[in-house]
């Protein structure tokens, strides 16, 4: 069904340049509605711009048989986030939780010293910008800080040796582990320790960031969080956790509890049935122009409810755990023998428009591997001087706005098929022609993914057919 | 080859002498010469990553453009192809896998550098021009790479970097069995393979 386009607001940062015409604007872009093209995706309890009653509502109901009795008045507590979360259709939602949560601790408790980390990947200074943005400050009286990876460590002692999270993540007497379920880096979690995942990142210093990323595998990457969070340092301190829970077409809950292994059960049922449809369709699409048009950086940024980070890796079914990619580091460089060749960036993306984008994570094999059009000076001197991207413009062109660029990707693409990553949920931003043939494709995908992947997911994972259908958000 | 475009340069009016900026620079090209002095930069041994002046909390240090580009690296061709694979091979890498992303360094270039004698992951940095953009994911390969060649790392005062390396290899049996379905045993299969 076609409806109007919702792209997602634009937050203003040093690593992005000032917000223009946006691409929904377009002559001829329009809306694809996500709930027709598979009506038994879970359902959206909030959208952008609605009521965050609803998640402040549903934040309560997820903690109200949640114990929370070893904390006292007196104790300190750490309410643990992260950055992306703020990404999630303007971010309102996840800061709603997090307010949302501090609240209720409060009045279960009677604990005033609550205070908010906002941790961060690459971009040193986002942290302040999401505290300031938010006003976190004013709901966390007693502290928010930002936390950076390169912040003083702090050991932990784990099953496999002494690993590092960050000290002012750990430097309250407890703490929650507040995140969200929307599907990004698949490549690197497979839906394996999904839930776990922050401790071997946010809440780490880079040299076990790094851990996880470089020394192990494309599956068990994972493990490194779960041991982590196992270790006698971060039990002493873990109270539990509480997750935003997303489909394609928004938030769908929120849920909470002290067994993070059946929360992370939940956000993985929940993550094949929200996401595996819809990445199937991206996988459909033989060719076509992509425009990034949204906050943060390319991979994250999502389009009709799903980041680009899975289209870019659409040829591959990363749910499917025998299929082993090269990927980023992970100690591979030629592809195992019998396994799928992984290109650095889908083929089916002949044209890349850069609309807005952030600074900050390396992403430079977009370009050398996509014709990518830069739109505007102010976002090419941006990426001239980015340290992570260092050659990033010199793989590219520049045009002075976006219908003389689009305009140039169709010339050089022959493709009329157009999908914006605009942070919009609910909606898929794109072009009538690629509308008309992704609404044709949709239920052979939802066949596909009903009959043959799905059960092949769960089975991989040792799970019962049924536990698909009873799982709800 | 990395051409290094930029400089770190601190505003010694602003600059209140913490130590912040020392601890977060990968090539220990800034530092504070004595408790309450100012902040110094080698400007030689800057890489321009975004570190130092994303945590001052006064705004003291700028990236400021170099008059003359710093260009680092080397050309691993000049090294014994053998010695180069056997490195990679003892630190379980491949000699084309990426080791920084940001600046497209192969780990190839990285052992060339420890070939060449680098002992610590700052000349690691400054021979291949690594740890100049994220300054996070080269470290391991780096790390890696000097512990297969018998170089005693050493962890600097501070915090500029923790000696932490564990791989999937380094897992003990009874932490795989304790730990079922994450692809540990699976995992190193296809490294064997590869």
């Amino acid at each position: 069904m076609i409806t109007q386009p919702h792209p997602s607001f634009i937050r203003r940062s040093a690593y992005g340049p000032e917000p223009k015409t946006r691409a929904a604007a377009l002559p001829g872009i329009v809306g694809l509605d996500i709930q027709s093209l598979f009506p038994d995706m879970p359902r959206a309890i909030y959208v952008e711009g609605g009521d965050l009653g609803v998640v402040r509502a549903a934040t309560r109901n997820s903690l109200k048989d949640v114990p929370m009795d070893k904390i006292r008045p007196g104790d300190k507590v750490n309410v643990l986030a992260s950055q992306y979360g703020f990404t999630i259709m303007g971010g309102d939602a996840y800061a709603e939780m997090l307010r949302t949560i501090k609240d209720v601790v409060e009045e279960r408790t009677g604990c005033r010293n609550i205070r908010l980390r906002v941790c961060t990947g690459f971009r040193i200074r986002e942290p302040d910008e999401i505290i300031e943005h938010y006003r976190l400050r004013e709901h966390f009286p007693a502290g928010a800080m930002g936390i950076r990876a390169i912040d003083k460590g702090i050991p932990i002692e784990t099953e496999i040796g002494t690993l590092y999270g960050v000290a002012r993540v750990y430097d309250a007497d407890w703490i929650i582990h507040a995140h969200h379920g929307e599907l990004r880096e698949l490549d690197m979690h497979r839906m394996i320790n999904r839930a776990y995942k922050p401790f071997a990142m946010s809440y780490a210093r880079m040299e076990t960031r790094a851990v996880a990323h470089m020394n192990f595998g494309p599956r068990s990457s994972n493990f490194v969080s779960r041991v982590i969070f196992h270790s006698p340092f971060v039990q002493s301190k873990f109270t539990f956790g509480c997750f935003l829970l997303t489909s394609p077409q928004g938030i769908t809950g929120v849920t909470a509890g002290t067994d993070l292994e059946a929360l992370d059960r939940k956000l993985m049922l929940l993550g094949f049935k929200s996401y595996g449809k819809i990445r199937e369709l991206f996988a459909e699409i033989k060719d076509c122009i992509v425009v990034l048009d949204g906050t943060g950086e390319p991979r994250y940024m999502a389009g009709g409810g799903l980041s680009f980070g899975n289209v870019t890796e659409a040829e591959l079914d990363l749910f499917d755990l025998d299929v082993v990619p090269v990927s980023l580091g992970f100690g591979l460089y030629e592809r195992p023998r019998g396994q799928p060749k992984a290109k650095s960036v889908n083929p089916a993306i002949r044209a890349l428009v850069i609309n807005h984008m952030w600074l900050g994570v390396p992403q430079q094999e977009l370009a050398t591997h996509i014709p990518t059009i830069a739109v505007g000076d102010d976002l090419a001197r941006l990426l001239r001087e980015d340290p992570m991207n260092h050659d990033f413009m010199a793989r590219c062109v520049t045009a002075d706005n976006l219908p003389t660029a689009m305009k140039f990707a169709h010339a050089l693409s022959g493709t009329d098929k157009v999908v914006v990553f605009d942070g919009s949920f609910g909606t898929m931003t794109v072009s009538p022609s690629l509308a008309s043939y992704l609404t044709e494709r949709a239920p052979h995908v939802s066949r596909r993914v009903d009959e043959e992947l799905m059960p092949k997911w769960l089975r991989q994972r040792g799970i019962a057919p049924e536990s698909i259908e009873a799982v709800d958000a | 080859m990395v051409e290094i475009r930029f400089l770190a340069h601190v505003d010694r009016e602003k600059c209140v002498s913490c130590p912040l900026c020392e601890n977060v620079c990968p090539t220990a090209a800034v530092t504070l010469p004595a408790k309450g002095a100012k902040a110094e930069v080698v400007d030689e041994k800057c890489v321009a990553c975004p570190n130092c002046s994303g945590v001052c909390p006064v705004d003291a240090i700028t990236l400021v453009p170099r008059e003359v580009p710093l260009r680092l690296g080397l050309d691993a061709t000049e090294e014994e192809e053998p010695a180069i694979v056997a490195l990679c091979q003892k630190a379980h890498l491949h000699p084309q896998q990426w080791l920084c992303l940001c600046t497209a360094t192969r780990v190839r270039e990285g052992a060339a550098a420890v070939l060449r004698g680098a002992t610590t992951p700052e000349e690691v940095a400054l021979a291949t021009g690594t740890r100049s953009g994220c300054t996070v994911y080269c470290l391991q390969p780096t790390l890696r790479l000097l512990k297969a060649h018998g170089v005693k790392v050493v962890q600097p005062e501070g915090y500029r970097w923790y000696d932490t390396s564990q791989t999937c290899w380094d897992v003990p049996e009874a932490v795989v069995r304790k730990y079922p379905g994450h692809f540990l045993e699976e995992d190193l299969a296809v490294f064997r393979k590869a």
